[in-house]
């Protein structure tokens, strides 16, 4: 019988890509957080969970990138579990470093400054949120984060797996109208997302506002209802639409 | 000549007000998600009259209707004869303590006239019909076990949804599993590897899945499934509820050359009024008699003597071969005006249960967008769905909805 708990594991794929993947995206839409690492040398550093995702992100010159390579870095992060890891996330577990003891400033300062600065965006206080810029970068960031963490639900998660079964190859956009978008792209019932908009999906589920996009993440409105008042548009191959949302579904088991 | 595009306004204006006071404003197939209405500004919401093959919006715009709502208008909307039936029944009675004498006369006819039924048992819904088959199977065989076809629609109780849907526990389908349809080797391969727990296999007469061209049985396919389940003691549960009385009177089966123990009918038994019907096999019907199944509205006389007044008048018709006729002709026209625009249209499944998709692009869009605009001109299809044939559907009907899918065709191709 399926277990329908989530799971450690996709926990950690959540955080590791998810989380830590939206970096790249804090970078890229906030000038603060990109002020934090002015002046720096570029560091890479690496996560390699035991029995769960590796990763390392490169920061340089106010970007980051993620890479699933962790053989060059400058600091390495092992864990000895998902459990481990995802501690790290939830502030629970300190990690030690493998390599890179001379780098501990940056992972003790920076890199603890901008994980705050994204957590403010991605758990904002709802004062925050009357602010225009600030409301766009963090419903734009949350986009991207649940547009990852469908494809890492789909790819670990026991019932995400069951739905992505069903979902046949090709790309399906999930993005709000001239605004943020990502690609979920399928190839035999494996996902990945970009965190960016095709122009030629087989099948779409775009929101009308960025504001709805918030209402929706946030649980103020109904999904179905929206596709009915037109504010949601769906089309293309709807199956796949469909299998989306029942991963879509989960994902709020894995970031509540 | 270009044909005007309908206005939604009082559609719309009803649907705000639906959607404070329905969940999701309108649920379900009918309703604009399920319903694939793309984009939903090409839909009207409600109806206000319906009649033959047309039904009325609330902003009085005429649709030329092959969805017969999902199936039960298989005679015309408002047919004079059922109708009147059912308005002679209640007068005289409905829901009374005791059911009313007609319900052995509807079970003896349908007993008559499906070819596998010794026996029917009523109630409302297709989804009670196959949700009571599944019952039965399980108290006759003391089997967990159900295999199902891939792709496959049987209602929206627990045990027939899937683990991925929203309020459904995993124990609920824990004992559910899939083949391929048409896949008989894979078929008597999951038998074997669950020799002795498999208690029923329920599936469609034939493969008429949404968003997917729609499959006819392979040959042969159905009758070593029914020697290996008899083999087996497997209980054979056929899903008739869609294509019911549209291919055979005897039942689907019957059509395809083989007897179900158990076969579920719904959606042409009454002609919209709210009956359904499981038939079975006499070595079945103990079984049945066990359930504790039952419902308030379940032995209501009108629907009773709507079904009895249908069933005769498709007999009288020999509906199937007409909806045969009819459909046939609806989708070769179709299928020329599309290929006139340079489009190709494929039609797959029963001629009475036509399913449409154009095959230019592999995403729906061009199909869907085809679609949008026929209904926004007053022919109403679906995308996604298999359409009904209904025996009111007329030489003018058919012409109509030929020219509005020309317009639609036209109005896709200046797009691309």
């Amino acid at each position: 019988m399926i277990d329908s708990r989530p799971d450690a594991k996709t926990l950690a794929y959540i955080n590791l890509y998810g989380i830590l993947g939206t970096l790249e995206n804090l970078l890229e839409l906030d000038p603060d957080a990109r002020a934090l690492l002015h002046n720096k040398k570029p560091i890479t550093v690496a996560f390699d969970v035991k029995g769960g995702p590796k990763a390392s992100i490169t920061f340089a010159y106010g970007f980051c990138r993620m890479k699933d390579r962790i053989d060059e870095c400058d600091i390495k992060l092992p864990f000895s579990s998902c459990e481990k890891f995802n501690g790290m996330i939830d502030g629970t577990v300190t990690p030690i470093p493998s390599k890179g003891f001379t780098h501990l400033g940056f992972l003790l300062k920076d890199f603890q400054d901008l994980t705050d600065r994204l957590t403010k965006y991605l758990r904002p206080d709802p004062k925050d949120l009357e602010d225009k810029k600030f409301f766009d970068i963090s419903t734009s960031l949350m986009l991207y984060l649940i547009g990852v963490a469908i494809a890492q639900i789909g790819n670990n998660d026991e019932v995400g797996r069951f739905s992505a079964s069903y979902i046949a190859d090709g790309s399906i956009l999930l993005g709000v109208k001239d605004g943020p978008a990502a690609t979920i792209y399928c190839k035999n019932h494996r996902l990945l997302t970009l965190k960016k908009r095709t122009d030629d999906p087989r099948a779409f589920m775009e929101f009308d506002s960025i504001e709805l996009a918030r209402d929706l993440f946030d649980g103020k409105v109904n999904a179905v209802a929206s596709i009915g008042t037109g504010l949601i548009r769906i089309g293309g191959l709807i199956s796949m639409v469909d299998n989306v949302n029942r991963i879509l579904d989960r994902v709020g088991l894995y970031l509540a | 000549m270009s044909i005007p595009v309908y206005n939604y306004d009082k559609s719309r204006e009803l649907y705000a007000r639906a959607a404070k006071v329905i969940p999701s404003g309108i649920y379900g197939h009918q309703g604009p998600a399920e319903g694939c209405w793309i984009p939903v500004t090409s839909w009207p919401f409600f109806s206000e009259r319906a009649k033959g093959s047309h039904f009325w919006d609330v902003d009085g715009n005429d649709f030329i209707d092959y969805m017969c709502a999902y199936g039960p208008n298989v005679l015309g909307y408002n047919d004079p004869d059922v109708d009147a039936a059912a308005l002679e029944q209640l007068k005289k009675e409905n829901c009374v303590t005791t059911p009313s004498k007609i319900m052995v006369e509807f079970a003896e006819l349908l007993v008559d006239t499906v070819a596998s039924a010794d026996w029917a048992f009523f109630a409302k819904n297709g989804n009670d019909a196959t949700s009571g088959a599944i019952m039965c199977a399980r108290n006759a065989t003391h089997r967990k076990k159900i295999i199902f076809v891939n792709g496959y629609y049987h209602g929206v109780s627990p045990w027939c949804q899937k683990v991925d849907y929203p309020g459904i526990l995993p124990e609920e389908v824990a004992n559910n599993l899939y083949v391929d349809w048409n896949d008989f080797d894979a078929f008597k391969k999951l038998v074997d590897e669950n020799k002795g727990e498999i208690a029923a296999f329920i599936a469609q007469p034939y493969m008429h899945g949404n968003f997917t061209d729609n499959k006819a049985p392979a040959e042969g396919y159905w009758q070593k499934v029914r020697k290996l389940c008899t083999d087996e003691g497997i209980v054979l549960i056929i899903d008739d509820v869609r294509a019911g009385f549209r291919l055979d009177l005897a039942g689907s089966d019957h059509y395809y050359g083989f007897e179900a123990d158990l076969i579920c009918f719904c959606k042409a038994l009454a002609n919209g009024y709210n009956v359904s019907a499981l038939c079975g096999k006499e070595w079945l019907q103990s079984a049945m008699s066990g359930l504790s199944y039952t419902g308030s509205y379940w032995m209501s006389a009108e629907p009773f003597a709507a079904g009895i007044a249908c069933i005769n008048k498709l007999k009288a018709l020999d509906a199937p071969k007409l909806f045969r006729e009819l459909g046939t002709k609806v989708t070769e026209g179709l299928k020329k005006a599309a290929s006139e625009n340079g489009f190709h249209l494929v039609v797959s499944g029963e001629p009475a249960l036509f399913y449409l998709r154009i095959a230019d692009d592999d995403s729906l869009m061009i199909h869907q967008d085809w679609v949008q605009e026929c209904v926004h001109r007053g022919l109403y299809l679906t995308s996604h769905h298999n359409h009904f044939i209904n025996a009111s559907l007329t030489d003018e009907d058919i012409n109509r909805t030929l020219e509005i899918a020309e317009d639609a065709f036209k109005a896709v191709r200046k797009r691309r």
